[in-house]
């Protein structure tokens, strides 16, 4: 168990930068998710910290060792693959042992270490078979057990949900989490999938461009979204945007100077940004008012998404798509007229050029 | 469409055809040597060529008579298995290198010393060996056999070792092997195959290559194929006996082929297909 401590980090490919200036500091036991779109350099950060890219400038260290340049057999980190990379010719249990016979730990101590990963993953019954006897989900408990028998300082998870249906995919991120939570060893769990983050992680690194954009609890980043980019990225359905403006004190939506009903306070913050911004509102955040309400903004439902606990509705604002999320006893219908407000202490504002959040 | 079956009958008949083709293009000079191995001596040469009617094993006792054939036999299979050990030895490795640094000029290098024409090495070798006094000694002959060896194992198994999944290799890193520890416990077994292929590849060109053997042996290391074309005299050639010495010569290529042929086929294919 160790922490991460990563300074000034900077990774170039060539002329390309993937990392211009990164510095994260992960605590002891924590678990932390890296998540972003592709090409955001999460990926390449996780295989830094596991020794198998290069640094080009700054410092990482895992636990109090500085470990730029020391090769990843010497780091004590154990990492899940995304192909889970088991080793084809190996028994499960070889695989599983295959890391500490080259330790020149004892057979009995490696037995039992092998057993009681495979009885904590469920998998004894297939000690005795080659990788490729075992269906998806079965490999990717085989390839955690491979990291679990080690008892790293970190454990290392490189998108390995992502070849699972989606079923397999819930069962075995609550196996992850609940893991983490027994083993209490420091954890780096890449993914691009936002759900994963916000189920698993302690905090949530969300990185765009190979730079943080925030770093942060699960709850901070849905509720308190740095940018435009951390809003629109967490959340699914994703965040509504709408350029807004005001217009003689009064805030209205930029394309077609329609009312938009925002309290003082949000005014104010508008106020500060010379007037313009966007306004984001989350679909779950908008409330449905009775007719008669002045301030609502009417709409026309175009589109209807009942998803059992909950209905999503499509519709255009100010010539912007947005979707609501109501309640499906509302029963609502294509073409219907509904009036929409946004929850006053849930909407977020955010600089219309730089995209960082109106305070 | 209703044509489809007739078409496809008749495509099978047309492989059937170009098959028998290839068979009888590349089987008829077997044969003739085989069958010209077992007539008598003034028969190999008549003119149109008789069919065998009463078979005798005379070209081969006199081939056993005339020449100490096992004795070269036994120098063709210590250069043989001495080359192919070499080139197994140093080109798994080498291959193994290419294909991790996806550094491949060196492996284009020995390409291109496999394709230049074996004169080219002849007369330096030569003069180098005799320097070192090494000219009909085993040594000079495995090392020179290497250069036909290293080659086929590098290329036989850099599309194999490429086809392994990089993440493989990853998750031994992060498991605490080293880079050699990653070719012998890791890569090496999972190339099994690729490593029969070239090594039965090496034996079998080790074994058929002339010039180095002609050249750089002497009367106690001649290689069989160096020694069967002591045959070919310049007044008369002792056809029915090089006839007989080739056929024996080809036996334990031919017979390693038809053994291990399902596993050549497949470890031939196994760069093209992704597992």
């Amino acid at each position: 168990m160790a922490a991460i401590s990563i300074r000034n980090l900077v990774k170039r490919y060539g002329n390309l930068t993937v990392v211009p200036d990164l510095s994260l500091e992960i605590a002891d036991q924590e678990f932390v998710v890296f998540v972003g779109p592709s090409g955001c350099g999460k990926s390449t950060l996780l295989r830094i910290i596991a020794g198998l890219e290069p640094i080009t400038s700054g410092e990482l260290l895992i636990g109090d060792k500085r470990v730029n340049g020391v090769p990843a057999a010497q780091r004590d980190i154990a990492m899940v693959f995304q192909d889970y990379a088991l080793y084809p010719h190996m028994r499960v249990y070889d695989n599983m042992a295959f890391a500490l016979e080259l330790r020149g730990m004892p057979k009995p101590e490696i037995d039992a270490r092998v057993r009681q990963a495979a009885a904590m993953l469920h998998i004894e019954a297939y000690l005795d078979r080659k990788p490729k006897e075992l269906s998806g989900g079965q490999r990717q408990r085989v390839a955690m057990g491979r990291a679990i028998v080690r008892n790293p300082q970190v454990f290392l998870f490189d998108e390995p949900l992502s070849n699972l249906d989606a079923k397999l995919r819930a069962q075995v991120r609550a196996e992850i989490k609940s893991l983490s939570l027994q083993l209490r060893t420091t954890m780096v769990f890449v993914t691009h999938d936002q759900i994963e983050a916000m189920t698993m992680a302690d905090r949530i690194v969300v990185l765009q461009n190979g730079i943080v954009q925030q770093y942060d609890t699960p709850e901070m980043v849905y509720e308190r979204p740095a940018n435009q980019f951390v809003a629109g990225f967490i959340g699914s359905p994703t965040m509504n945007f709408f350029p807004v403006e005001l217009r003689d004190d009064v805030a209205a939506f930029a394309h077609d100077g329609t009312p938009v009903p925002l309290d003082a306070a949000a005014r104010a913050r508008l106020k500060g940004a010379a007037g313009k911004g966007v306004l984001g509102v989350r679909p779950e955040h908008f409330d449905v008012v009775a007719s008669g309400a002045t301030s609502a903004i009417a709409v026309v439902i175009r589109l209807v998404e009942p998803l059992g606990s909950d209905t999503l509705i499509h519709f255009e604002v100010a010539g912007t798509s947005a979707i609501a999320r109501v309640d499906p006893s509302m029963k609502p219908k294509v073409g219907e007229r509904l009036l929409m407000l946004p929850q006053p202490d849930k909407i977020h504002l955010f600089d219309a050029a730089s995209g960082q959040v109106l305070r | 469409m209703d044509h489809t079956p007739l078409s496809e009958s008749w495509i099978k008949r047309f492989n059937v055809v170009q098959l028998v083709l290839a068979g009888i293009l590349i089987m008829s000079p077997t044969a003739w040597m085989v069958l010209s191995s077992f007539k008598p001596s003034f028969e190999v040469t008549a003119y149109p060529p008789t069919l065998i009617l009463s078979p005798t094993v005379e070209n081969y006792s006199q081939l056993m008579k005339m020449t100490p054939f096992f004795s070269y036999a036994i120098n063709s299979m210590i250069v043989t298995l001495g080359s192919a050990g070499l080139g197994l030895l140093f080109g798994i490795p080498a291959a193994f290198a290419v294909s991790w640094t996806r550094i491949s000029w060196p492996a284009v290098l020995t390409l291109a010393a496999r394709m230049a024409p074996g004169t080219l090495f002849l007369l330096p070798w030569y003069v180098m060996f005799r320097e070192v006094g090494m000219i009909g000694s085993y040594t000079a002959l495995v090392l020179s056999h290497a250069v036909i060896t290293l080659p086929i194992v590098i290329w036989v198994l850099l599309p194999s070792f490429d086809n392994i999944p990089r993440s493989i290799f990853e998750a031994a890193q992060v498991d605490g092997c080293s880079i050699t520890r990653i070719l012998w416990k890791i890569a090496m077994p999972l190339v099994g195959s690729g490593i029969a292929v070239a090594a039965i590849l090496s034996f079998v060109f080790s074994w058929n290559y002339f010039l180095f053997a002609l050249v750089l042996s002497n009367g106690d290391s001649k290689t069989l194929i160096a020694a069967a074309f002591n045959f070919v005299g310049e007044g008369s050639t002792q056809w029915g006996a090089l006839m007989a010495a080739a056929t024996l010569i080809a036996l334990p290529p031919l017979m390693l082929a038809a053994i291990v042929q399902r596993w050549l086929v497949s470890g031939l294919t196994l760069g093209a297909v992704k597992g």
